[in-house]
């Protein structure tokens, strides 16, 4: 009964619209939060939507695309799957896109299955999202992929004990596993893992933890916003840089709240694939458009999350139209460069290989902005958490 | 009109209002089965606070004990949805008559603080066994069989959509009896004068200790609908913005009446998502304006409304005569 129905669906849906070779419009449903504490994601993505649309087109191929945004909220899976829904039988969109949040991509698994449906993942990163489905694409990174990278390059810099802080939820723990497995299985030694609570506000009874322990490095994980400041303060005000204590993140330097960081943020290292600094063609073209249309905007990992989905949608269109499955084929391997470097889907994990940088925070001498000034590359890095 | 005709014509009319949703929006049988849903929740809030007067910003820990509950169960013992919804009740009755016990020695602002506490603990508790629950990832693996062995869950939503409706057609009936039946007027009796309650010899406490139990077994089957139709349960079931929007749909629609809870979670389910359509940015001036406008005007809610026009008409006539 389920079955019948659902080959009915995919059969009404594709029926509508007969044949590749004929012109149509492409509508993408983008769901992401636009409302409420997290809604600096949408804004993010709509940006890097519009911008790829203002230097490409509208059209792919011999086909128009259109976007339909909805708003999510926040980490809320009904509502992400109730969307989901619409979006597939009302306005029958041809692909998905967007997801910050883990359960918010999990939950259209079982309809993106059945309609087969093309969904871009914008953010999401935990590795596992992209088994619920063989439709499901990733253009951001997962926590594994520049975690693992970051605890072998410090123990390449003769680095071999570390204390691990991170914040105690889901992508926390995933950093902090993917760390310390990374950072043993070269020899180094985890001294202490330390979880922090969510709500954390005073970092300084952790810090002084780690000090105390005076290990090489220090890995943390934070969310972005508040905590970070409050964290890299202490960092700074207990003198642990000082003491030799290599402080190493991840997106903890992100461009958006990077100014907001002040000196506190001078010479930290963080490993990620994306700077704003990256010195490049795409990446300075994809700025300057971003920055004509929206004057106040900043280019962080979300936008070009977003920008490379968009990318990445725009030639399976072209490719395959509205045929989903032939969409997904046509997508896998596929090479390309975007501002954040040279990108290739993995046909196997559908998350992007990338390049991890290793980068540390300073004043451009220019503009007099704090930036990451990327130090070194560990390159194409795949989803090392796969397997995990 | 009959009293008998009287008293049925509202809950037909809500009842033909969803059967006719359901021909007018075939596409969006997901958002009205959302709307199903959260009445289910706002109903078991009316039902402690509204009528109990047990002032309450918790009721999402019930809610997700059930959710979860019903969503473990379906993964590891047995995939049927009645069965489901009944372990959902369960969970969600056992949970409440626990916490019940100490917070119902409680009132007040201490009350309120402690019901959030729970679902913060049990928001906690579901964040920390991420081997059973999944964490912040959410529980994942959820398949149902068919409702009842012949009503398979189908992509348009269609089954989930009668079947929650038929919960909540059998939870409003149940709502409504218990609320006229000689248990519902003493809660009535607590929540204006638990005082003279307690001089012509009521149990107090465990009266309000069994409201808070029915209440949250209530929750725990919106919470079971939720895991069974959205197969999946995330942390955010335990979240305080639940319990805090359950509450405002309460409070729009008017407490201490089934068909404010009703018309409350109606209207703001139906202006949340219009108004997020039309403006996926903005939208949330408009709830803060409606229900603004609400809170000053109709401090009773919605369902006040009719009486307050009528006042106001013959009001109007009176001082013209």
């Amino acid at each position: 009964m389920k079955q019948i129905f659902s080959v009915a669906l995919v059969a009404a849906i594709t029926s509508a619209v007969p044949g590749v070779a004929l012109a149509e419009t492409i509508k993408v449903g983008v769901i992401a939060p636009f409302s409420g504490p997290f809604a600096i994601y949408g804004k993010q993505y709509q940006q890097a939507i519009e911008t790829y649309v203002a230097q490409n087109g509208t059209s792919a191929g011999d086909h128009e695309i259109e976007f339909i945004y909805k708003d999510v909220g926040g980490p809320n899976p009904d509502q992400s799957r109730s969307l989901a829904q619409e979006l597939l039988i009302r306005d029958q969109v041809d692909y998905l896109a967007g997801f910050t949040f883990t359960p918010n991509a999990f939950a259209v698994a079982p309809l993106i299955e059945q309609s087969q449906t093309p969904t871009v993942i914008f953010n999401a990163a935990t590795s596992s999202i992209n088994s619920g489905s063989e439709f499901f694409l990733r253009t951001s990174y997962t926590l594994w992929q520049v975690t693992a990278p970051l605890a072998e390059w410090a123990y390449d810099q003769g680095m071999r004990t570390a204390v691990t802080t991170v914040t105690d939820y889901g992508p926390g723990i995933d950093a902090e596993k993917a760390f310390k497995a990374a950072f043993e299985a070269k020899g180094g030694q985890v001294l202490d893992q330390i979880r922090m609570p969510l709500s954390t506000t005073d970092f300084t009874p952790f810090i002084q933890s780690v000090r105390e322990q005076s290990p090489d490095a220090l890995f943390t994980f934070l969310p972005g916003g508040p905590p970070t400041f409050t964290y890299t303060k202490t960092y700074n005000e207990n003198g642990l840089a000082a003491e030799g204590i290599k402080f190493l993140g991840t997106a903890e330097t992100e461009e958006v709240n990077l100014q907001g960081l002040g000196d506190e943020a001078l010479g930290l290292s963080t490993a990620y694939h994306y700077s704003g600094a990256h010195d490049s063609e795409a990446n300075a073209a994809f700025k300057a458009k971003l920055v004509e249309l929206f004057p106040d905007a900043v280019a962080n990992w979300a936008s070009v999350g977003a920008y490379d989905g968009t990318h990445l949608i725009y030639q399976m269109v072209a490719a395959a139209g509205s045929d989903g499955p032939a969409a997904v084929k046509s997508a896998l391997g596929l090479e390309w460069e975007s501002p954040r470097g040279p990108l290739t889907m993995d046909p196997e994990t559908r998350t992007v290989i990338q390049n991890v940088y290793i980068r540390e925070v300073e004043r451009d001498a220019d503009s007099g902005l704090l930036v990451n000034r990327e130090k070194g590359v560990i390159a194409t890095v795949g989803d090392l958490g796969w397997d995990q | 009109m009959t009293p008998l005709m009287k008293s049925w014509a509202p809950p037909l009319a809500l009842l033909a209002l969803a059967i006719a949703l359901s021909f007018l929006m075939p596409f969006n049988l997901a958002f009205l089965t959302r709307i199903l849903i959260m009445v289910v929740l706002v109903l078991s809030l009316d039902l402690v606070l509204g009528y109990a007067g047990i002032a309450t910003l918790g009721q999402a820990a019930m809610y997700g004990a059930g959710a979860y509950a019903a969503g473990l169960f379906a993964i590891h013992v047995w995939a049927d949805p009645l069965a489901g919804l009944m372990i959902g009740a369960v969970a969600g009755s056992i949970l409440a008559f626990v916490s019940g016990l100490v917070l119902m020695r409680t009132q007040g602002l201490t009350l309120i603080m402690l019901t959030i506490a729970v679902a913060a603990i049990c928001h906690e508790i579901a964040n920390k066994a991420r081997d059973i629950t999944g964490g912040a990832d959410g529980l994942r693996g959820i398949h149902m069989e068919p409702v009842l062995g012949m009503f398979a869950f189908d992509f348009v939503g269609t089954t989930g959509f009668w079947y929650a409706l038929a919960v909540v057609v059998v939870i409003f009936v149940f709502v409504a009896l218990i609320t006229r039946a000689p248990f519902g007027l003493s809660l009535r009796g607590i929540h204006e004068s638990p005082d003279r309650m307690a001089a012509i010899g009521v149990s107090v406490y465990w009266r309000r200790v069994t409201a808070y139990t029915v209440g949250g077994a209530i929750a725990g089957v919106a919470g079971a609908l939720s895991a069974q139709i959205t197969q999946l349960v995330s942390l955010e079931s335990f979240s305080f913005t639940l319990s805090a929007e359950a509450l405002i749909m309460l409070i729009l629609g008017g407490t201490g009446r089934l068909y404010g809870a009703v018309l409350g979670t109606l209207i703001f389910m139906f202006v949340h998502h219009w108004a997020a359509a039309n403006d996926p940015f903005n939208w949330l001036f408009v709830i803060g304006a409606m229900v603004l406008a609400v809170v000053f005007f109709l401090p009773k809610g919605i369902i006040s409304a009719s009486a307050g026009l009528a006042r106001l008409i013959k009001g109007a006539r009176h001082a013209g005569s």
